[in-house]
């Protein structure tokens, strides 16, 4: 029997269930339609919330499954680059169509969304400061210069998108990845002024006695 | 650490493959290009959906596509269309005299426009959208498939997505299918590369037809 600590059981469960309903509701054939009807909404809404509830679900996952999954992703090396990978793959336009006519292609496209969000949960932390901006050094990037090419591109790359569903979608693509790239380089100056004066602090203490 | 590394070329490995399957092998991106090469590499039978039109009596398009003599090149309309529509039926109407410039040469090349809007374009509408593009019947033929699930179908076989643009008119992937003389669609052309299309006709009615 493994020993209970109150606190933290209601709170995995409670994301297990918000998890769960997030997944039934974008499941839910009139939402599923809604927001695969336009391209803007399939990559930006139904991508970022089948990433969320990952997210939730692997916050969910209790500490032994954790331990275990741990030992095969040390510095969240493992998981963060299975994430860069799936999120390359699945921003190739023809994923898009495929997922539309083929029912196996849309249930793998949502399996790696969940995994995707699941892995960034499980490997942001362990990864430290180098290896997130390495991983956000490659994904960013790639999604500006997706975005780019999609709010350039005289033709459609979707058959089922129109011309200026697709030009909108690549606009916002780029702001995302300012953005994120913004939120994460505030992050890490602030990491970094609290690391500077947490040491600047030790550094006064140690020096004192001998500048005086 | 080992297990990490492990785990990451294993990763690298299922990455590869599948966005290498995604793409045919790193050569197309979208679905688009897929269903291009697609055709190209594996004939598509044209399937037994009812055809009408002026001066064509009810039959299935197999059969009138499969007469054994003629290469059919075929493109998909629909007569309400005001705007980029106007454009490819010029580009039939250019290709319609090339073929008029050099007729009795070689084996028969035809032209179809097919409407996907079977509701609407009766075969008399059809006969005023010919008339009104100088169709010259010998060479160019209009045709619409009256049953709307027979349409779902010659589309889904050929691949054709329309998506209406909320403004009254559909966007489709539009382009110009060659069919052979045993009604297989082997070959996709964009619209601009007709002289491409009308060459390769050409030379699809020259090397399959009996020689006289």
């Amino acid at each position: 029997m493994k020993p209970m600590k109150m606190p933290a059981v209601p709170s995995r469960s409670a994301l297990a269930c918000i998890a769960g309903v997030l997944l039934c509701l974008l499941a839910w054939p009139g939402v599923r339609h809604g927001l695969e009807a336009s391209m803007t909404r399939h990559m930006l809404v139904q991508y970022s919330l089948l990433m969320v509830a990952g997210w939730l679900l692997a916050a969910a996952l209790p500490g032994r499954w954790l331990a275990r999954l741990n030992l095969w992703n040390a510095h969240g090396i493992s998981g963060l680059f299975a994430a860069a990978l799936m999120l390359a793959i699945l921003m190739i336009p023809r994923v898009l169509d495929l997922a539309l006519v083929d029912s196996r292609i849309e249930i793998l496209k949502c399996l790696a969304l969940l995994a995707c969000g699941a892995a960034i949960r499980l490997s942001w932390r362990p990864a430290g400061l180098l290896v997130q901006g390495f991983f956000l050094g490659n994904v960013l990037p790639m999604m500006a210069v997706v975005g780019n090419l999609y709010e350039t591109s005289p033709v459609r790359v979707c058959n089922a998108y129109l011309l200026d569903d697709q030009a909108r979608l690549g606009q916002m693509l780029v702001w995302m990845a300012a953005a994120i790239a913004a939120a994460w380089f505030a992050w890490l100056v602030r990491a970094l002024m609290g690391r500077d004066a947490a040491g600047m602090t030790a550094n006064d203490e140690a020096t004192k006695p001998a500048t005086h | 650490m080992f297990r990490t590394a492990l785990l990451s070329v294993m990763l690298a490995l299922a990455g590869y493959a599948a966005a290498a399957w995604l793409t045919h092998g790193f050569q197309v991106w979208t679905a688009e290009g897929a269903r291009r090469l697609e055709v190209a590499l594996q004939p598509v039978p044209s399937p037994a959906v009812r055809i009408d039109g002026p001066g064509i009596a009810p039959q299935a398009l197999s059969q009138y596509l499969a007469d054994g003599q003629s290469v059919t090149l075929v493109d998909f309309v629909y007569t309400r269309c005001q705007t980029v529509c106007l454009a490819m039926g010029s580009s039939f109407q250019q290709m319609q005299r090339a073929l008029q410039e050099r007729s009795g040469q070689g084996g028969p090349v035809r032209l179809l426009s097919i409407s996907f809007d079977g509701g609407h374009d009766t075969p008399g509408v059809l006969q005023a959208y010919a008339t009104r593009l100088s169709a010259d019947p010998a060479l160019w033929r209009f045709v619409r498939v009256p049953d709307p699930q027979d349409t779902q179908r010659l589309l889904a076989d050929f691949q054709v997505v329309v998506v209406p643009d909320g403004r009254g008119d559909f966007e489709h992937n539009a382009a110009l299918l060659l069919v052979d003389q045993q009604g297989r669609l082997v070959r996709i052309f964009d619209y601009a590369e007709q002289q491409l299309a009308l060459d390769y006709a050409r030379h699809l009615a020259n090397t399959a037809a009996p020689s006289p």
